[in-house]
């Protein structure tokens, strides 16, 4: 009868330390996860100054821009795509603002990057990049920075709190019941 | 350690994304205006030689109708002197240049495939007709100096076909071109001053924007913090604490929590001031 509760309590025991286990794996993943995503915005910003250095050079892979005129009609006029790029950051600008005001996971810095070589190409269409380059890449290294920064800073927090977590697990052997808990 | 201890501060957290959004969205708008004022600015000086091109084309006409060639050389020498025009030539349907304001180049044949030339000989049929920013070019000439260059074609007129010194053949479309260059050194002092009063808004802007997000931050968030820490940090040496004053909302109502607990574990641990102190020990 003894042995018999001594097996249970010794079941129950290893059941905990394997479900403490499977929790501290779960909690050492996602900041590992965490820590990978951190670096995202620094990687759109390599990628862009990429396009940026192929857009210094005048894309020369690319067929100059009065024959590319000539096969798909008439670019839109430099006047129109500043416009639009003056509108585009200031409302990439708005929505990292309300992202990080909101403490909000969002992965948008790739799409950015796509975004400003489509403006690098409509300038290099109406034979206007030359004048207009830094306002593109000025355009794209804001919104790129604050990107970066957004995640960066999202990131830290939470690998702060998931290290908070970990601790509190290895002293009580549980999570704690939701994020405002105290350390102890 | 000292870096993100940058980053942990309030004022750092602030000021990064202001520093940031308010230089980037700055600089974009002032490359795009300096963009836009400069093109306005040189389809304005376009504008302009094109008109000049215009006077000498009608101040040489009646000597080419007359083929006055000493007229003609004397109108171009005298236009040529005129403060900012650096050249003027006129060539013949063959490319040979017939007048011009530098004698050296008289009688010289051009190249049809050189740049002011190409845009209309590009073709095996030149193109007669030319909008008015076609015919402008820009280079820089032997002293360094930019030039703003007009090429215009010289129309056959009912007048020339008929003349009876020289007749051209009525369906002969171009007789000749000619060709204007206008020093842009005053265009390009003027967008020198446009942009340096630019640079000196933007920055005057970023100082301001700057300077007032952190007294702003300073007098409603960071000195009431200050106090309100001071005051916490009173508390653990001082049992008896008046309620603090001056604090913003928000933060008064914490003070007060902070006040009330302080008051409630007085009540119930009277040495409650050493068990803060030994606790902070403890840690």
């Amino acid at each position: 009868m003894e042995q018999a509760a001594n097996n249970e309590a010794g079941t129950a025991d290893q059941t905990a330390s394997e479900v403490r286990a499977i929790l501290r794996q779960g909690l050492l993943d996602e900041i590992q996860a965490l820590r990978r995503f951190s670096n995202r915005g620094l990687w759109a910003l390599s990628l862009f100054i990429g396009v940026s250095t192929l857009a210094w050079r005048q894309f020369p892979f690319l067929p100059r821009p009065q024959q590319l005129a000539a096969a798909m009609g008439p670019p839109p006029s430099t006047q129109i795509i500043s416009m639009v790029l003056i509108l585009y950051t200031f409302s990439a600008i708005i929505l990292s603002l309300c992202r990080m005001m909101g403490n909000m996971l969002h992965r948008s810095s790739f799409c950015h990057v796509g975004y400003l070589s489509v403006f690098y190409l409509f300038y290099f269409l109406a034979d206007g990049l030359a004048d207009n380059y830094w306002a593109v890449f000025g355009a794209g290294f804001t919104i790129l920075s604050m990107e970066s920064y957004r995640i960066w800073t999202y990131c830290n927090e939470n690998i702060h709190k998931k290290n908070e977590q970990l601790a509190y697990l290895e002293r009580n052997g549980r999570l704690p019941l939701d994020d405002s808990f105290s350390e102890g | 350690m000292g870096d993100r201890a940058m980053f942990d501060r309030i004022a750092g957290r602030v000021l990064i994304p202001v520093g940031i959004v308010v230089t980037g969205f700055l600089v974009v708008c002032f490359i795009l205006l300096y963009s836009a004022i400069k093109n306005v600015v040189i389809k304005d000086s376009i504008g302009h030689a094109n008109n000049l091109a215009g006077i000498v084309l009608k101040s040489t006409r009646y000597a080419m109708l007359k083929s006055d060639r000493e007229l003609n050389s004397a109108i171009i020498q005298n236009i040529s002197q005129q403060k900012g025009v650096e050249h003027v030539r006129i060539f013949s349907k063959t490319g040979i240049v017939a007048f011009s304001s530098n004698r050296a180049e008289l009688n010289r044949q051009v190249d049809k495939k050189a740049e002011g030339c190409i845009l209309c000989h590009a073709k095996k049929e030149p193109i007669t007709t030319l909008g008015n920013m076609q015919k402008a070019r820009t280079f820089k000439n032997n002293a360094g100096e930019e030039v703003l260059a007009i090429t215009t074609p010289i129309y056959n007129e009912p007048e020339c076909a008929d003349a009876a010194c020289h007749v051209h053949p009525a369906s002969q479309k171009v007789l000749g071109t000619l060709d204007v260059g206008l020093s842009q050194d005053a265009t390009l002092t003027s967008l020198s001053s446009i942009r340096g009063q630019m640079v000196l808004f933007s920055l005057l802007t970023l100082i301001l924007t700057t300077a007032g997000v952190i007294a702003l931050l300073k007098m409603i968030v960071l000195v009431p913090m200050q106090k309100l820490q001071e005051y916490t940090e009173r508390s653990e040496s001082n049992s008896h604490l008046a309620h603090p004053s001056n604090l913003p909302y928000e933060l008064d109502k914490i003070a007060q929590s902070y006040y009330f607990l302080k008051n409630k574990l007085d009540e119930v641990e009277p040495d409650g001031a050493k068990t803060t102190a030994s606790l902070h020990e403890e840690q």
